[in-house]
């Protein structure tokens, strides 16, 4: 049986909306702990008024955050999925669907690269990146509302047969350079090797990972391990005023390539925006986590 | 940032959050210091455009009256949706957004205008630092992703002035009670919070790294 267009929008819609209204509850629970464990009373406090403003949002179908973001959807489909109708408008049909009905009503954030009008809708949004699961009778679709104010400190380079020790110095070098701007505890994926674009799409999988999930890779879960310590040595704390608890993770994926290697760094804020559903192929739909 | 500041800055967090009233006059914000909890009452003005800040420091250069005055009160980067229905302005929610953007108006803005608040989330820039200490004005550290909790000081809309703008750019000036708490980041007397954490995070890179080769070489 096809998945239909129907099914599309109103999942593409509905992730959307819970990405806006709730944060994940791993989220929730590692600012929980993070809260216990503070030293810092201001940071102390932060942290709990944003359990707080987490909770009330979830309780009152209000928004964590008022910047809702630029839509990103991350779709990977099973190559045994059959679709009736199109895809990709689908997508842009069910966002726009949410625009007009959600309540409250979101703020305008799509905004022209040139000409900085806003709007609700533009060019290529929303974005949407695709991935095949061989033999797979189902298809995954995660959506990323991305707020610029923490993803502008986001950045990539190419190294020349880096070390580890290269790489884990440039990731701290990010989030120093970040320093207090973004909405901290930050969320930290990192990507490294490929080509460019493949380390950048690497570091955003990496970032939108649930948490507690070290790499199975034990050289990776070392270095996100060292990575996560020294962020948080670092005193920047919650919403950047000082504290213990500047990252909840980082999270690190690779890939093969060149002796030129790229690594991107992605961040997330503290409300960690990420919500994932499976389509089956009967049309069932099954939420992945939110 | 040293002990003795860290100490100073947990015994304010000790006492109860200030609450304040706007407008208010110059001797009472520069008593303000970073570290300390505070709620404002009265008309709050805020805005999120890049032109709406152009605007207001092209104004305030020249000398002209804003639609609004703000001296003495304050001035927010918060981002907030108004509902317009049959003539009635409703607020429904407010946020903080990044008050960097608007470094390059922020001193104009401070100088000429007078706000004795600002506010946002993220901080200002050193020329804007000098700028709160030489006028008596501080800057207020919200918590972003916060709206659910700070929109319910939310009272009403006072005013909306360049309603050609979207509405988070407009000149708007809200009616707030015990909005907060927020975070005196920068204070008049030239404290930085952010400065501070950051200059203190520079200088613990030395033995971070240092801790990273350890734990490497442990494997």
């Amino acid at each position: 049986m096809p998945i239909d267009s129907d099914t599309l929008k109103l999942v593409s819609a509905l992730l959307y909306e819970r990405a806006l209204k709730k944060i994940p509850d791993d989220t929730r629970g590692v600012l929980a702990q993070a809260q216990q464990r503070e030293t810092d009373a201001t940071a102390r406090h932060t942290i709990m008024m944003m359990v707080e403003s987490a909770d009330l949002a979830h309780e009152q179908g209000s928004l964590v955050c008022s910047d809702v973001g630029i839509p990103t959807y991350s779709l990977k489909i099973g190559t045994r999925v059959q679709f009736s109708g199109q895809v990709r408008q689908a997508i842009t049909d069910g966002f726009a669907e949410l625009v007009a009905n959600i309540q409250p009503p979101i703020l305008k954030m799509v905004t022209h690269p040139l000409t900085h009008a806003r709007s609700y809708a533009g060019k290529d949004i929303p974005i949407v990146s695709y991935d095949l699961i061989d033999d797979a009778d189902y298809m995954d679709i995660v959506c990323s509302p991305k707020a610029m104010g923490t993803g502008r400190w986001e950045a990539a380079e190419t190294f020349v047969y880096p070390t580890i020790e290269q790489a884990e110095k440039y990731v701290l070098d990010v989030i120093l350079r970040a320093g207090s701007q973004p909405c901290l505890p930050i969320v930290v994926g990192v990507g490294i090797g490929g080509t460019l674009d493949h380390a950048t799409k690497m570091a955003k999988e990496a970032m939108l990972r649930p948490h507690g999930q070290a790499h199975p890779d034990p050289m990776l879960a070392g270095m996100e391990r060292r990575l996560l310590e020294a962020i948080n040595q670092m005193g920047l704390g919650a919403m950047g005023t000082s504290g213990d608890c500047s990252a909840m993770a980082v999270n690190v994926e690779y890939s093969a390539g060149h002796g030129f290697v790229p690594i991107a760094v992605s961040l997330n804020c503290w409300i960690n925006r990420r919500t994932a559903a499976r389509i089956h192929h009967d049309g069932r739909v099954e939420m992945l986590y939110e | 940032m040293t002990d003795g500041w860290k100490c100073f800055m947990n015994e304010a967090l000790t006492t109860a959050v200030q609450e304040l009233t706007l407008p208010l006059d110059e001797h009472r914000v520069r008593a303000l210091s970073v570290g300390q909890l505070v709620r404002l009452s009265g008309k709050v003005t805020v805005s999120i455009g890049i032109p709406t800040h152009q605007r207001m420091a092209e104004a305030a250069l020249q000398g002209q009256p804003l639609p609004v005055d703000i001296r003495g009160g304050a001035f927010l980067h918060l981002s907030t949706y108004v509902r317009e229905s049959d003539g009635v302005c409703e607020p429904i929610y407010l946020n903080p957004s990044t008050s960097t953007r608007y470094n390059t108006w922020m001193p104009a803005i401070v100088r000429g205008l007078g706000p004795r608040i600002v506010g946002g989330k993220g901080g200002l820039n050193a020329e804007s630092v000098a700028t709160l200490q030489e006028c008596g004005c501080v800057y207020l550290s919200f918590l972003g992703g916060g709206s659910p909790l700070l929109s319910r000081a939310l009272r009403g809309v006072h005013s909306m002035h360049w309603t050609e703008y979207i509405s988070q750019f407009r000149l708007l000036t809200l009616d707030v009670q015990s909005l907060g708490p927020a975070t005196v980041a920068i204070d008049a007397q030239g404290q930085s919070i952010y400065q501070s954490v950051g200059e203190r995070a520079k200088a613990r890179m030395p033995a971070i790294l240092e801790q990273m080769a350890k734990a490497r070489a442990l494997g």
